[in-house]
């Protein structure tokens, strides 16, 4: 199996270029977290984010598995769900954005729903972003199951918090090898009646991760050794400048 | 106890059934192959149902006739022993793509940098506990992603062979069929498995659609017919409930993407619609899709003998070499679409994948791998009492 190498030294040299030339260039690195519109619009605009926008606080509650703690990054200053907090806050000042994150390695929807219904009553968030489905698929658990979970635990929070709360449900990281050994398109179709069923909407980090790869402009998995901490900061930055574009859609305060 | 001939009884085979099991074979291979680009075309994109029930149903089509003779001809010991030899085939062949996909998951995971962050979440039991893995496997409790049809054909085949002599009573059958499929939706019964949920297919619950299959080849075509005749204004309407499937499914999965939101009622009904243990709405569309098809082609339509279509229903009648090739492919398939996705790699992908299940098909009829190794012996048995 020696003929791959060839192809992929060529797309390391690659990388290695591409990666390198946009750290010194704000603007490249900013044009590099570009994707069509369609992958970060909502059929819907987040109700309850634009209630607590007009006060003074948003209060944003992210619940997930690996991906919220590390996933790669140099530090926990560097994860999404920060890099969100820093971002969100610098354009929706003076109302103050406030991030909790709960959730770990290895934890499947089940977890997460308890965690929610703890502390959500503590927290009181205008919009929870609920990360899942990569631990379901990867261990092959009932997608079916996965989806009753989501259901069940936005059932309970829409009758504690009505529309002040939204819910934002996060998919898998896009990833060659996950795709190839997990049966992840079944888990992203639970995920999308899950979230039609409950009335929460989706915020496809796979087919956003999968347009960066395929534009070949950040590519984890094909990142040289020496890089991948960079890559991965990068890309964990860029979800949150999409993220943010999701969240602010269609309200008084656009997006930059 | 001499029966009476049986040439003229017995109906010619019905290519259509090899056509349709050669197409499912094929669509098994594509959805297999995640990242394949023709994975969208495939009947899962438009139905409550895909590749995986038109192969049971048309499994259990083929076990009623070949099984059923052999009932008829050696009686139940030996068809039962000729079952459980089958089944012992599939669970060699079943491992056997168990070591295909453990390497293969090896390779992919060597030559990716995965360890960024699906190390951390401890994804790959094979790497963490392979003794144990290596044992679950074989204890058929650990199945891997896309390894999940063959058990179900085994322990569905296991069930077959105790009921076998009742398809001389088809309405017993299917009255027991139908209670366990009951039993096992009401109450959860299933088979374990290694991480804790149950196997990803219930072998109770699908053991339905095999029987009906098993019924369905069994009975006289004819007979058939008149039983389920063609009424227009039921086909209007069965095809309008399959365009509606497909309408809220897609509606459901992509309308977001456009900026349409489904209604809530639409998603909770969507979501009550399990694979895993066979729900009625799954089964009621591969049925109404085949009460379609049956009466949509003709038995002898023409263009079932153009070479296209041949190969097709030639790869239906080898079944389980085209299957376990078509398995072992996929993961190659996989392989190539990790280092390449582009339009060139999938074209590469998919003309290799097929022409290599027509190369299988096309060596097995040849050197006569199924069916016919079957008859074989059958044959001077026969013709031996006629000799001096």
């Amino acid at each position: 199996m020696r003929a791959p190498l060839p192809r992929c030294l060529v797309l390391l040299a690659a990388l290695l270029a591409a990666g390198a030339a946009p750290a010194q260039v704000p603007t490249a690195e900013a044009a590099a977290c570009d994707a069509p519109e369609e992958l970060t619009a909502l059929p819907a605009p987040l109700a309850g984010v634009f209630a607590a926008l007009s006060h003074t606080e948003l209060r944003i509650l992210v619940v997930g598995s690996a991906s919220t703690q590390g996933g790669g990054t140099s530090g926990p200053a560097a994860t999404w769900p920060e890099r969100l907090a820093a971002r969100l806050g610098a354009q929706a000042a003076p109302v103050t954005v406030r991030v909790t994150v709960f959730g770990g390695r290895g934890t499947t929807a089940a977890d997460h729903a308890r965690i929610i219904a703890e502390q959500g009553p503590l927290v009181r968030p205008h919009l929870v972003i609920w990360q899942l489905g990569t631990v379901e698929a990867a261990r092959g658990l009932p997608p079916e199951e996965m989806a009753e979970e989501v259901q069940d635990a936005v059932a309970r929070l829409r009758a504690r918090r009505g529309e002040r709360t939204d819910i934002l449900l996060m998919d898998p990281q896009f990833s060659r090898f996950l795709r190839s050994n997990a049966d992840v398109e079944t888990y992203r179709d639970w995920l999308r009646v899950a979230a039609a069923a409950s009335g929460a909407q989706l915020f496809s980090r796979w087919a956003l991760m999968r347009h960066w790869v395929e534009a070949e402009r950040i590519d984890l998995e094909r990142a040289p050794r020496n890089r991948r901490v960079a890559v991965a900061d990068r890309l964990h930055d860029c979800l949150a400048q999409a993220l943010v574009r999701t969240i602010l859609q269609g309200s008084p305060r656009p997006a930059r | 106890m001499n029966p009476p001939p049986a040439a003229p009884v017995r109906p010619a085979r019905d290519i259509r059934v090899d056509f349709l099991r050669g197409l499912a074979l094929w669509f098994i291979f594509i959805t297999h192959t995640p990242g394949n680009l023709l994975a969208h075309a495939t009947l899962r994109n438009v139905a409550f149902c895909d590749a995986t029930e038109v192969f049971v149903l048309l499994a259990g089509y083929a076990a009623g006739i070949a099984y059923g003779r052999m009932l008829e001809r050696e009686g139940w010991l030996a068809a039962a022993a000729r079952l459980v030899g089958r089944m012992g085939t599939l669970y060699v062949a079943h491992i056997f793509l168990f070591v295909v996909f453990a390497a293969q998951v090896g390779f992919s995971a060597a030559a990716l940098n995965q360890a960024a962050y699906l190390d951390e979440l401890h994804l790959d039991p094979f790497g963490n506990e392979p003794y144990r893995a290596l044992l679950e496997a074989l204890l058929l409790r650990y199945q891997p992603h896309f390894l999940d049809i063959l058990p179900l054909y085994i322990v569905v085949l296991g069930l077959f062979a105790l009921a076998l002599p009742l398809i001389r009573r088809p309405a017993w059958l299917l009255g027991l069929s139908v209670a366990l499929y009951a039993v096992t939706r009401a109450t959860g019964l299933g088979l374990p498995s290694w991480t804790g949920s149950g196997w990803f297919f219930n072998p109770f619950a699908w053991q339905l659609l095999f029987v009906i299959g098993v019924l369905l080849g069994r009975a006289e075509p004819a007979r058939l017919l008149r039983r389920f005749p063609w009424q227009r204004g039921l086909a209007l309407l069965a095809g309008a409930l399959l365009l509606a499937a497909a309408a809220s499914l897609n509606l459901v999965w992509h309308g977001p993407g456009f900026g349409v939101q489904a209604p809530e009622w639409m998603g909770a009904a969507l979501s009550r619609v399990d694979k895993a243990a066979l729900h009625p709405v799954r089964l009621a569309s591969v049925l109404l899709l085949c009460w379609l098809v049956g009466h949509l082609i003709p038995r002898n339509a023409a263009w079932l003998g153009h070479p296209l279509a041949a190969v097709f229903v030639m790869m239906g009648q080898q079944g389980l070499p085209v299957f376990c090739s078509g398995i072992f492919l996929s993961f190659l398939g996989r392989l190539a679409l990790e280092s390449a996705s582009g339009p060139l790699a999938q074209v590469a992908v998919n003309v290799t994948g097929l022409a290599a299940l027509i190369a299988v098909a096309v060596v097995s009829a040849w050197y006569g791998g199924e069916a016919k190794r079957k008859l074989t012996p059958a044959l001077p048995a026969a013709a031996a009492p006629a000799r001096p």
